[in-house]
């Protein structure tokens, strides 16, 4: 953990580290609604429906990684799943997006269930 | 147990043109709405009087100081520490140096705190009266007609919300009304705002009041002792600057090159 006097020497601009947070949230929300369409047209119910979710949107998440972070962040020194180069939280990376896109993913899930199966 | 066979209900797929879309364009189209009237009424910056505004501004630069210490160099901060703790204990920067002690004035009758409230019920009125008319608008022309079926099973709590207006008794819990398209709108349509009005936007109902902004300055709040609790601030720091062995970490940095 850096200390006050770390954080002092190289600073966290915030408004860098709100951009790359709100770039994600908006990768995430976009691609739950599209999820949700997925599924519905393949006629997913109950829980099969939520682990499709969760497995997608986890493996968004990965591909963001290795796509957007880990160039730079593994060149400037820092571990593999390391995001801290970028984003302030582990665990804001790899789990905010997951409930922030849910509402979305259950309207389109049932609009196109709805419309298509039953 | 014995397994119960689906319940399978025809519907008219004219209930697509006729409900189903329809709450769907008004919901989008309210959010829309809602974005604009909340971005033309955000009423400008109110125009501060000059003492309040040297009140106001003094103090940022005494935090402005403390927070940033340690890009300072030792001497001119401790002139900088010097020149502000004085004029931060003598009041001179007070917006009336008169009525230094009094207790502050009562927020309510202060015309300038007024301002802050019409803002907030502006912002209050902009989501509850959409809200209400579209409720009552789903209420008298929709209600009773059973449009989707959820893709996941749910209690038998959730029927009396989602099955609003459809009195049948062994209905499947799972079959909903127009209302509960309405909230599932109501509640999954920030990513469509995301697409149509950009990322930081008000169209969403339940994306809170945005930032607010810090209610240092607010009515009620005695500037005196904050500039008193500023300057005991400042006096107590411990100046160190950033630049202090700065040539063992550049020869560090160096030598794992």
């Amino acid at each position: 953990m850096p200390t006050e006097r770390e954080f002092q020497v190289a600073p966290i601009v915030p408004e860098s580290v709100m951009h790359n947070t709100k770039a994600l949230s908006n990768l995430q929300s976009l691609t739950a609604s599209i999820f949700g369409v997925a599924a519905g047209i393949l006629g997913l119910e109950s829980y099969s429906g939520f682990l499709f979710y969760f497995i997608f949107t986890i493996l968004t998440t990965i591909l963001f990684y290795t796509f957007r972070v880990a160039p730079t962040s593994l060149k400037s020194g820092l571990g593999a799943f390391d995001t801290s180069r970028y984003f302030r939280t582990q665990y804001e990376f790899w789990a905010g997006g997951v409930f922030g896109g849910l509402a979305g993913y259950i309207l389109t899930w049932t609009l196109f269930y709805g419309l298509v199966r039953a | 147990m014995a397994q119960l066979p689906p319940q399978t209900i025809q519907r008219d797929p004219q209930l697509f043109y006729w409900i189903l879309f329809p709450i769907t364009v008004v919901m989008i189209l309210t959010g829309i709405l809602r974005h604009y009237a909340t971005v033309l009424m955000a009423s400008p910056p109110k125009k501060v009087e000059q003492p309040a505004l040297k009140e106001q501004r003094s103090l940022m630069h005494g935090v402005a100081v403390r927070s940033n210490f340690h890009v300072l160099t030792a001497p001119s901060f401790k002139a900088r520490r010097e020149f502000l703790t004085t004029a931060f204990e003598s009041g001179a920067y007070l917006k009336d140096p008169e009525r230094r002690g009094q207790p502050p004035a009562n927020p309510m009758t202060d015309p300038g705190a007024m301002d802050g409230m019409m803002g907030m019920m502006k912002n209050n009125m902009a989501m509850m009266v959409p809200n209400t008319l579209i409720m009552s608008w789903i209420n008298t022309f929709f209600s009773g007609f059973v449009i989707l079926k959820l893709p996941f099973p749910i209690t038998i709590k959730f029927k009396s919300m989602l099955q609003a207006g459809v009195a049948t008794k062994e209905m499947d819990p799972r079959w909903m009304s127009s209302i509960s398209w309405y909230f599932l709108c109501y509640f999954g349509l920030q990513f469509v705002f995301n697409f149509l009005l950009g990322s930081d936007n008000d169209g969403a109902a339940d994306a809170g009041n945005g930032p607010q902004a810090p209610n240092m300055f607010g009515p009620g709040v005695d500037a005196d002792k904050q500039f008193q609790a500023e300057a005991e601030n400042l006096a107590v720091i411990k100046h160190y600057s950033v630049l202090d062995d700065v040539e063992q970490r550049l020869l560090e940095g160096i030598k794992t090159r």
